[in-house]
Protein backbone atom coordinates (compact mmCIF):
# COMPACT_ATOMS: atom_id res chain seq x y z
CA UNK A 1 0.00 0.00 0.00
CA UNK A 2 1.46 3.10 -0.84
CA UNK A 3 3.28 5.45 1.95
CA UNK A 4 1.09 8.63 1.10
CA UNK A 5 -2.04 6.47 1.46
CA UNK A 6 -1.54 4.87 5.15
CA UNK A 7 1.31 7.58 6.90
CA UNK A 8 2.70 6.64 10.06
CA UNK A 9 1.77 9.06 12.39
CA UNK A 10 5.25 11.04 13.30
CA UNK A 11 7.08 9.46 16.72
CA UNK A 12 5.03 6.21 16.32
CA UNK A 13 7.47 4.72 13.37
CA UNK A 14 9.75 3.47 15.98
CA UNK A 15 6.89 1.15 17.41
CA UNK A 16 5.84 -0.51 14.42
CA UNK A 17 7.51 -3.82 13.40
CA UNK A 18 11.34 -3.69 12.77
CA UNK A 19 10.69 -5.48 9.06
CA UNK A 20 8.49 -2.83 8.60
CA UNK A 21 11.06 0.01 9.78
CA UNK A 22 13.71 -2.01 7.99
CA UNK A 23 11.71 -1.98 4.84
CA UNK A 24 10.86 1.53 4.74
CA UNK A 25 13.68 3.34 5.89
CA UNK A 26 16.37 1.76 4.11
CA UNK A 27 14.86 -0.89 1.65
CA UNK A 28 12.99 -1.27 -1.63
CA UNK A 29 10.18 0.26 -0.85
CA UNK A 30 12.21 4.37 -0.76
CA UNK A 31 14.25 3.57 -3.78
CA UNK A 32 14.58 1.40 -6.61
CA UNK A 33 17.47 -0.98 -5.44
CA UNK A 34 20.01 -2.95 -7.86
CA UNK A 35 20.86 -6.27 -8.40
CA UNK A 36 24.54 -5.34 -7.51
CA UNK A 37 22.99 -4.14 -4.24
CA UNK A 38 21.53 -7.53 -3.29
CA UNK A 39 22.54 -7.84 0.47
CA UNK A 40 22.72 -4.64 1.52
CA UNK A 41 19.17 -3.81 2.08
CA UNK A 42 16.38 -5.80 3.34
CA UNK A 43 14.21 -7.53 0.66
CA UNK A 44 10.52 -8.05 1.01
CA UNK A 45 10.60 -11.49 0.59
CA UNK A 46 10.23 -13.38 4.89
CA UNK A 47 10.83 -16.93 5.27
CA UNK A 48 8.94 -19.46 3.43
CA UNK A 49 8.51 -23.10 2.59
CA UNK A 50 9.58 -23.51 -1.07
CA UNK A 51 12.35 -26.10 -1.53
CA UNK A 52 15.79 -25.95 -1.18
CA UNK A 53 17.72 -24.43 -4.55
CA UNK A 54 14.25 -24.08 -6.32
CA UNK A 55 15.27 -21.55 -9.16
CA UNK A 56 11.64 -20.02 -9.06
CA UNK A 57 12.69 -18.94 -5.64
CA UNK A 58 15.28 -17.06 -7.14
CA UNK A 59 12.87 -15.54 -10.01
CA UNK A 60 10.72 -14.61 -7.42
CA UNK A 61 13.39 -12.78 -4.73
CA UNK A 62 14.74 -10.81 -8.05
CA UNK A 63 11.17 -9.80 -9.40
CA UNK A 64 10.74 -8.07 -5.72
CA UNK A 65 14.13 -6.04 -6.33
CA UNK A 66 13.41 -5.13 -9.95
CA UNK A 67 9.65 -3.69 -9.86
CA UNK A 68 9.46 0.19 -9.86
CA UNK A 69 7.58 0.46 -7.04
CA UNK A 70 7.20 -1.92 -4.84
CA UNK A 71 4.80 0.23 -2.40
CA UNK A 72 2.39 0.43 -5.37
CA UNK A 73 2.55 -3.23 -6.65
CA UNK A 74 -0.30 -5.59 -6.13
CA UNK A 75 0.85 -9.16 -7.11
CA UNK A 76 -2.11 -11.45 -8.54
CA UNK A 77 -1.42 -15.33 -8.28
CA UNK A 78 -2.48 -18.91 -7.74
CA UNK A 79 -2.18 -22.04 -5.97
CA UNK A 80 0.91 -23.56 -7.54
CA UNK A 81 4.69 -23.34 -5.86
CA UNK A 82 5.33 -19.58 -6.22
CA UNK A 83 2.62 -18.60 -4.17
CA UNK A 84 4.57 -20.15 -1.18
CA UNK A 85 7.34 -17.16 -1.63
CA UNK A 86 5.27 -14.38 -2.57
CA UNK A 87 2.22 -14.32 -0.01
CA UNK A 88 5.47 -13.99 2.34
CA UNK A 89 6.18 -10.61 0.73
CA UNK A 90 5.73 -7.12 1.75
CA UNK A 91 3.40 -6.33 -1.00
CA UNK A 92 -0.50 -6.98 -1.13
CA UNK A 93 -0.92 -10.83 -2.82
CA UNK A 94 -4.74 -11.63 -4.47
CA UNK A 95 -4.73 -14.92 -4.54
CA UNK A 96 -6.87 -15.78 -7.62
CA UNK A 97 -9.05 -19.25 -7.85
CA UNK A 98 -7.01 -21.75 -10.10
CA UNK A 99 -7.95 -20.53 -13.59
CA UNK A 100 -9.12 -16.74 -12.77
CA UNK A 101 -5.65 -14.98 -12.41
CA UNK A 102 -5.77 -12.87 -15.54
CA UNK A 103 -9.75 -12.17 -14.86
CA UNK A 104 -8.86 -10.85 -11.65
CA UNK A 105 -6.11 -8.61 -12.81
CA UNK A 106 -7.74 -6.81 -15.73
CA UNK A 107 -10.98 -6.30 -12.79
CA UNK A 108 -8.20 -5.18 -10.62
CA UNK A 109 -6.31 -2.52 -12.48
CA UNK A 110 -8.94 -1.13 -13.84
CA UNK A 111 -10.82 -0.55 -10.48
CA UNK A 112 -7.29 1.12 -9.12
CA UNK A 113 -6.95 3.32 -12.03
CA UNK A 114 -9.99 4.88 -10.73
CA UNK A 115 -9.73 4.69 -7.10
CA UNK A 116 -6.30 6.01 -7.06
CA UNK A 117 -6.21 8.90 -10.00
CA UNK A 118 -3.11 9.93 -8.49
CA UNK A 119 -0.90 7.07 -7.98
CA UNK A 120 0.03 4.86 -10.69
CA UNK A 121 -0.46 0.77 -9.53
CA UNK A 122 1.01 -1.98 -11.34
CA UNK A 123 -0.79 -5.19 -11.00
CA UNK A 124 1.48 -8.36 -11.82
CA UNK A 125 0.39 -11.44 -12.07
CA UNK A 126 2.66 -14.68 -11.57
CA UNK A 127 1.96 -18.17 -11.88
CA UNK A 128 2.82 -21.34 -12.73
CA UNK A 129 2.99 -22.18 -16.32
CA UNK A 130 -0.15 -24.87 -15.77
CA UNK A 131 -1.83 -22.14 -13.69
CA UNK A 132 -1.78 -19.91 -16.87
CA UNK A 133 -1.27 -22.18 -19.70
CA UNK A 134 -3.29 -24.26 -19.09
CA UNK A 135 -6.41 -23.97 -16.41
CA UNK A 136 -6.31 -20.02 -16.71
CA UNK A 137 -5.41 -19.81 -20.09
CA UNK A 138 -8.75 -18.51 -21.17
CA UNK A 139 -8.36 -15.82 -19.05
CA UNK A 140 -4.85 -15.33 -19.93
CA UNK A 141 -5.74 -14.99 -23.77
CA UNK A 142 -8.57 -12.98 -23.05
CA UNK A 143 -6.98 -10.08 -20.73
CA UNK A 144 -4.41 -9.87 -24.04
CA UNK A 145 -6.96 -9.81 -26.35
CA UNK A 146 -8.64 -7.04 -24.40
CA UNK A 147 -5.39 -5.20 -23.92
CA UNK A 148 -5.83 -4.78 -20.41
CA UNK A 149 -2.56 -2.92 -18.99
CA UNK A 150 -0.56 -5.24 -16.78
CA UNK A 151 2.23 -7.87 -16.57
CA UNK A 152 1.61 -11.32 -16.49
CA UNK A 153 5.09 -13.87 -15.66
CA UNK A 154 4.95 -17.28 -15.88
CA UNK A 155 6.99 -19.42 -13.53
CA UNK A 156 7.84 -22.12 -16.19
CA UNK A 157 9.03 -25.36 -14.32
CA UNK A 158 7.44 -27.28 -16.91
CA UNK A 159 5.30 -29.21 -14.59
CA UNK A 160 2.47 -28.66 -11.59
CA UNK A 161 5.54 -29.23 -9.25
CA UNK A 162 2.90 -28.49 -6.51
CA UNK A 163 0.90 -31.52 -6.77
CA UNK A 164 3.45 -33.91 -7.55
CA UNK A 165 5.19 -34.25 -11.13
CA UNK A 166 1.87 -33.96 -13.87
CA UNK A 167 2.54 -32.72 -16.83
CA UNK A 168 1.40 -28.87 -18.34
CA UNK A 169 0.88 -27.74 -21.92
CA UNK A 170 4.47 -26.51 -21.17
CA UNK A 171 6.03 -29.63 -20.35
CA UNK A 172 8.29 -30.85 -23.47
CA UNK A 173 7.10 -33.51 -25.83
CA UNK A 174 8.45 -36.86 -24.67
CA UNK A 175 9.48 -36.59 -20.64
CA UNK A 176 8.10 -38.95 -18.67
CA UNK A 177 6.91 -37.32 -15.01
CA UNK A 178 6.00 -39.23 -11.97
CA UNK A 179 2.25 -38.81 -12.91
CA UNK A 180 2.64 -39.22 -17.06
CA UNK A 181 4.56 -42.41 -17.06
CA UNK A 182 4.09 -42.75 -20.61
CA UNK A 183 5.60 -39.41 -21.47
CA UNK A 184 4.07 -36.42 -22.65
CA UNK A 185 2.48 -36.68 -26.03
CA UNK A 186 2.31 -33.29 -27.54
CA UNK A 187 3.88 -30.44 -28.29
CA UNK A 188 4.69 -27.33 -25.65
CA UNK A 189 2.83 -24.66 -26.18
CA UNK A 190 4.34 -21.69 -28.32
CA UNK A 191 2.76 -19.39 -25.70
CA UNK A 192 5.11 -16.40 -26.88
CA UNK A 193 3.71 -16.75 -30.67
CA UNK A 194 -0.07 -16.76 -28.47
CA UNK A 195 1.18 -13.46 -26.94
CA UNK A 196 2.30 -12.06 -30.28
CA UNK A 197 -0.96 -12.97 -31.84
CA UNK A 198 -3.05 -11.87 -29.72
CA UNK A 199 -0.69 -8.38 -29.78
CA UNK A 200 0.96 -8.48 -26.30
CA UNK A 201 2.91 -5.46 -26.15
CA UNK A 202 6.02 -6.59 -24.66
CA UNK A 203 7.15 -10.25 -24.50
CA UNK A 204 9.89 -11.54 -22.87
CA UNK A 205 11.68 -14.86 -22.66
CA UNK A 206 14.13 -15.30 -19.77
CA UNK A 207 16.32 -17.92 -17.77
CA UNK A 208 17.87 -17.22 -14.30
CA UNK A 209 21.43 -17.04 -15.41
CA UNK A 210 21.72 -13.42 -15.38
CA UNK A 211 20.28 -11.41 -12.32
CA UNK A 212 20.37 -8.10 -13.74
CA UNK A 213 18.94 -9.18 -16.91
CA UNK A 214 16.43 -10.60 -15.18
CA UNK A 215 15.22 -7.69 -13.32
CA UNK A 216 15.68 -4.97 -16.37
CA UNK A 217 13.44 -7.20 -17.78
CA UNK A 218 10.69 -7.40 -15.34
CA UNK A 219 11.16 -3.64 -14.85
CA UNK A 220 10.60 -3.02 -18.64
CA UNK A 221 7.75 -5.30 -18.60
CA UNK A 222 6.01 -3.44 -15.75
CA UNK A 223 6.95 0.17 -17.23
CA UNK A 224 5.34 -0.65 -20.95
CA UNK A 225 2.69 -2.36 -19.16
CA UNK A 226 1.31 1.01 -17.51
CA UNK A 227 1.79 2.97 -20.77
CA UNK A 228 1.22 0.91 -23.63
CA UNK A 229 -1.15 -2.40 -22.99
CA UNK A 230 -0.40 -6.54 -21.84
CA UNK A 231 3.13 -7.38 -21.16
CA UNK A 232 4.22 -10.73 -20.95
CA UNK A 233 7.64 -12.59 -19.43
CA UNK A 234 7.61 -16.35 -19.56
CA UNK A 235 10.94 -17.34 -17.51
CA UNK A 236 12.36 -21.10 -17.07
CA UNK A 237 12.46 -21.80 -13.30
CA UNK A 238 13.51 -25.35 -12.80
CA UNK A 239 11.15 -27.52 -10.58
CA UNK A 240 14.61 -29.28 -8.86
CA UNK A 241 12.16 -31.70 -7.34
CA UNK A 242 10.02 -33.25 -10.36
CA UNK A 243 13.06 -32.96 -12.59
CA UNK A 244 15.34 -34.24 -10.33
CA UNK A 245 18.34 -31.76 -10.70
CA UNK A 246 20.41 -32.07 -7.85
CA UNK A 247 20.53 -28.69 -6.03
CA UNK A 248 24.30 -27.64 -6.47
CA UNK A 249 23.54 -28.17 -10.34
CA UNK A 250 20.14 -26.10 -10.73
CA UNK A 251 22.14 -23.23 -12.11
CA UNK A 252 24.10 -25.80 -14.49
CA UNK A 253 20.60 -27.27 -15.53
CA UNK A 254 19.58 -23.26 -16.43
CA UNK A 255 22.57 -21.91 -18.13
CA UNK A 256 22.18 -25.47 -20.27
CA UNK A 257 18.33 -25.48 -21.18
CA UNK A 258 18.78 -21.47 -22.19
CA UNK A 259 21.69 -22.22 -24.59
CA UNK A 260 19.70 -25.35 -26.12
CA UNK A 261 16.50 -24.18 -26.17
CA UNK A 262 15.21 -20.93 -23.19
CA UNK A 263 18.08 -18.33 -24.85
CA UNK A 264 16.78 -14.89 -23.92
CA UNK A 265 14.24 -13.41 -26.72
CA UNK A 266 12.61 -10.19 -26.78
CA UNK A 267 9.74 -8.61 -28.72
CA UNK A 268 7.92 -5.32 -29.00
CA UNK A 269 4.99 -3.87 -30.80
CA UNK A 270 5.93 -0.99 -33.06
CA UNK A 271 4.38 1.34 -30.01
CA UNK A 272 5.95 -0.36 -27.04
CA UNK A 273 9.17 0.14 -28.96
CA UNK A 274 8.90 3.45 -29.71
CA UNK A 275 7.84 4.27 -26.22
CA UNK A 276 10.48 2.29 -24.71
CA UNK A 277 13.19 3.61 -26.85
CA UNK A 278 11.95 7.47 -26.34
CA UNK A 279 10.58 7.31 -22.57
CA UNK A 280 10.60 4.07 -20.62
CA UNK A 281 14.14 3.48 -20.56
CA UNK A 282 15.68 6.85 -20.21
CA UNK A 283 13.20 6.53 -16.22
CA UNK A 284 15.75 6.21 -13.66
CA UNK A 285 14.98 4.94 -10.04
CA UNK A 286 11.32 4.23 -8.57
CA UNK A 287 8.35 5.39 -10.78
CA UNK A 288 5.49 6.52 -8.83
CA UNK A 289 3.77 7.90 -11.41
CA UNK B 1 22.03 -33.50 10.39
CA UNK B 2 22.25 -30.27 7.87
CA UNK B 3 24.98 -28.58 6.01
CA UNK B 4 24.82 -24.65 5.82
CA UNK B 5 27.28 -22.34 3.51
CA UNK B 6 29.73 -20.77 5.53
CA UNK B 7 32.17 -18.12 3.77
CA UNK B 8 35.71 -17.53 4.59
CA UNK B 9 35.76 -13.69 5.20
CA UNK B 10 39.44 -13.36 4.81
CA UNK B 11 39.05 -14.89 1.26
CA UNK B 12 35.80 -13.17 -0.09
CA UNK B 13 36.80 -9.76 1.82
CA UNK B 14 39.50 -9.49 -0.53
CA UNK B 15 37.77 -9.59 -3.81
CA UNK B 16 35.28 -6.69 -3.69
CA UNK B 17 32.63 -9.59 -5.69
CA UNK B 18 29.30 -10.07 -4.27
CA UNK B 19 28.25 -12.14 -6.76
CA UNK B 20 26.73 -15.17 -4.63
CA UNK B 21 24.45 -12.73 -3.27
CA UNK B 22 22.61 -12.74 -6.57
CA UNK B 23 22.10 -15.64 -6.89
CA UNK B 24 20.69 -17.20 -3.47
CA UNK B 25 17.30 -18.28 -4.06
CA UNK B 26 16.31 -17.05 -0.83
CA UNK B 27 16.03 -13.21 0.35
CA UNK B 28 17.58 -11.82 3.06
CA UNK B 29 19.89 -15.00 3.58
CA UNK B 30 23.34 -13.81 1.79
CA UNK B 31 24.11 -10.84 3.36
CA UNK B 32 27.10 -7.80 2.54
CA UNK B 33 29.14 -6.47 5.09
CA UNK B 34 30.17 -2.75 3.19
CA UNK B 35 32.60 -2.42 5.74
CA UNK B 36 34.60 -5.56 5.92
CA UNK B 37 33.39 -5.77 2.09
CA UNK B 38 32.86 -9.46 2.69
CA UNK B 39 29.82 -11.84 2.00
CA UNK B 40 28.21 -13.74 4.91
CA UNK B 41 25.50 -15.71 5.96
CA UNK B 42 22.69 -16.11 7.91
CA UNK B 43 22.48 -19.52 8.73
CA UNK B 44 18.95 -19.41 9.86
CA UNK B 45 17.58 -18.92 6.45
CA UNK B 46 20.20 -21.05 4.72
CA UNK B 47 18.74 -24.19 3.31
CA UNK B 48 21.45 -25.43 2.41
CA UNK B 49 21.38 -25.72 -1.68
CA UNK B 50 24.68 -25.15 -2.69
CA UNK B 51 24.29 -23.00 -5.46
CA UNK B 52 26.36 -20.46 -3.79
CA UNK B 53 29.08 -22.66 -3.78
CA UNK B 54 29.01 -23.27 -7.53
CA UNK B 55 28.55 -19.53 -8.04
CA UNK B 56 31.67 -18.64 -5.93
CA UNK B 57 33.85 -21.66 -7.27
CA UNK B 58 32.97 -21.77 -11.03
CA UNK B 59 31.66 -18.13 -12.00
CA UNK B 60 33.67 -15.79 -9.29
CA UNK B 61 36.63 -18.40 -9.08
CA UNK B 62 37.17 -17.88 -5.70
CA UNK B 63 36.43 -20.45 -4.08
CA UNK B 64 35.52 -18.83 -0.52
CA UNK B 65 32.48 -20.98 0.26
CA UNK B 66 32.38 -24.50 1.94
CA UNK B 67 29.35 -26.39 3.04
CA UNK B 68 29.63 -26.95 6.80
CA UNK B 69 27.31 -29.37 9.26
CA UNK B 70 24.65 -26.83 11.27
CA UNK B 71 26.45 -27.79 14.58
CA UNK B 72 30.33 -27.28 13.37
CA UNK B 73 29.41 -23.48 12.70
CA UNK B 74 30.87 -21.49 15.26
CA UNK B 75 28.99 -18.15 16.43
CA UNK B 76 26.76 -18.29 13.04
CA UNK B 77 24.90 -15.30 12.35
CA UNK B 78 21.25 -15.95 13.25
CA UNK B 79 19.11 -12.66 11.37
CA UNK B 80 15.69 -13.51 13.67
CA UNK B 81 17.32 -12.81 16.68
CA UNK B 82 18.40 -9.61 15.40
CA UNK B 83 16.94 -8.25 12.17
CA UNK B 84 18.44 -6.73 9.56
CA UNK B 85 19.41 -3.01 9.91
CA UNK B 86 21.01 -3.86 12.84
CA UNK B 87 22.74 -7.41 11.65
CA UNK B 88 24.75 -5.02 9.10
CA UNK B 89 26.01 -3.24 11.97
CA UNK B 90 26.42 -6.61 14.46
CA UNK B 91 28.46 -8.35 12.04
CA UNK B 92 31.28 -5.52 11.87
C1 LIG C 1 -9.44 -25.39 -9.83
C2 LIG C 1 -8.31 -26.12 -9.22
N1 LIG C 1 -7.90 -27.29 -9.75
C3 LIG C 1 -6.84 -27.94 -9.22
C4 LIG C 1 -6.18 -27.43 -8.15
C5 LIG C 1 -5.01 -28.19 -7.55
N2 LIG C 1 -3.72 -27.63 -7.83
C6 LIG C 1 -3.06 -26.87 -6.93
S1 LIG C 1 -1.53 -26.41 -7.42
C7 LIG C 1 -1.73 -27.23 -8.90
C8 LIG C 1 -0.63 -27.31 -9.91
C9 LIG C 1 0.16 -26.11 -10.07
O1 LIG C 1 0.99 -26.23 -11.20
P1 LIG C 1 1.60 -24.95 -11.86
O2 LIG C 1 0.55 -23.92 -12.06
O3 LIG C 1 2.40 -25.36 -13.04
O4 LIG C 1 2.55 -24.37 -10.72
P2 LIG C 1 3.81 -25.05 -10.00
O5 LIG C 1 3.31 -25.69 -8.75
O6 LIG C 1 4.45 -26.00 -10.94
O7 LIG C 1 4.68 -23.88 -9.71
C10 LIG C 1 -2.99 -27.85 -8.96
C11 LIG C 1 -3.45 -28.68 -10.08
C12 LIG C 1 -6.62 -26.21 -7.61
N3 LIG C 1 -6.01 -25.62 -6.57
N4 LIG C 1 -7.68 -25.58 -8.16
S1 LIG D 1 8.28 -28.62 -5.99
FE1 LIG D 1 9.67 -27.86 -7.59
S2 LIG D 1 8.88 -25.83 -8.23
FE2 LIG D 1 7.92 -26.39 -6.27
S3 LIG D 1 9.19 -25.38 -4.70
FE3 LIG D 1 9.95 -27.50 -4.96
S4 LIG D 1 11.57 -27.36 -6.50
FE4 LIG D 1 10.39 -25.46 -6.62
S1 LIG E 1 30.91 -15.50 -4.72
FE1 LIG E 1 32.56 -15.98 -3.24
S2 LIG E 1 34.04 -14.31 -3.37
FE2 LIG E 1 32.10 -13.64 -4.36
S3 LIG E 1 30.97 -12.59 -2.71
FE3 LIG E 1 30.31 -14.71 -2.70
S4 LIG E 1 31.67 -15.70 -1.22
FE4 LIG E 1 32.60 -13.78 -1.75
S1 LIG F 1 23.42 -22.88 0.38
FE1 LIG F 1 21.71 -22.11 -0.87
S2 LIG F 1 20.33 -21.14 0.63
FE2 LIG F 1 22.34 -21.39 1.63
S3 LIG F 1 23.39 -19.46 1.28
FE3 LIG F 1 24.03 -20.86 -0.35
S4 LIG F 1 22.61 -20.41 -2.05
FE4 LIG F 1 21.71 -19.55 -0.19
Amino acid sequence: MSLETIKVSPGFEKYLPKEYQDLVDDGPFVKQRKVSEMGSFKEAIEEHPMCAGCAMTLFIRLTYVALPSLENSVIVGTAGCGRLAISQGAVPFIYGNYGDTNAVASGLKRGLDIRFPNQEKDVVVMAGDGGLADIGFHAVMHSWFRNEKFTTIMLDNEVYGNTGGQESGMTQKGTVMKMAPLGKKGEKMDMIALAKTSGVAYIARVAPTNPTRVANTIRKAVLIAREVGPTYIQAYTSCNIEYAIPTPLVMDDAREVEADRYGFTEYFTDEAKSYWDNTGRKIKGTVKK
Amino acid sequence: MYSVADIDVDICGATKCRLCTQFCPESNTILYDSVRGTAYVAVDRCKGCEICVGICDDLAKHEAIKMLPIDKVVDGFEICKVGFKESLVEAK
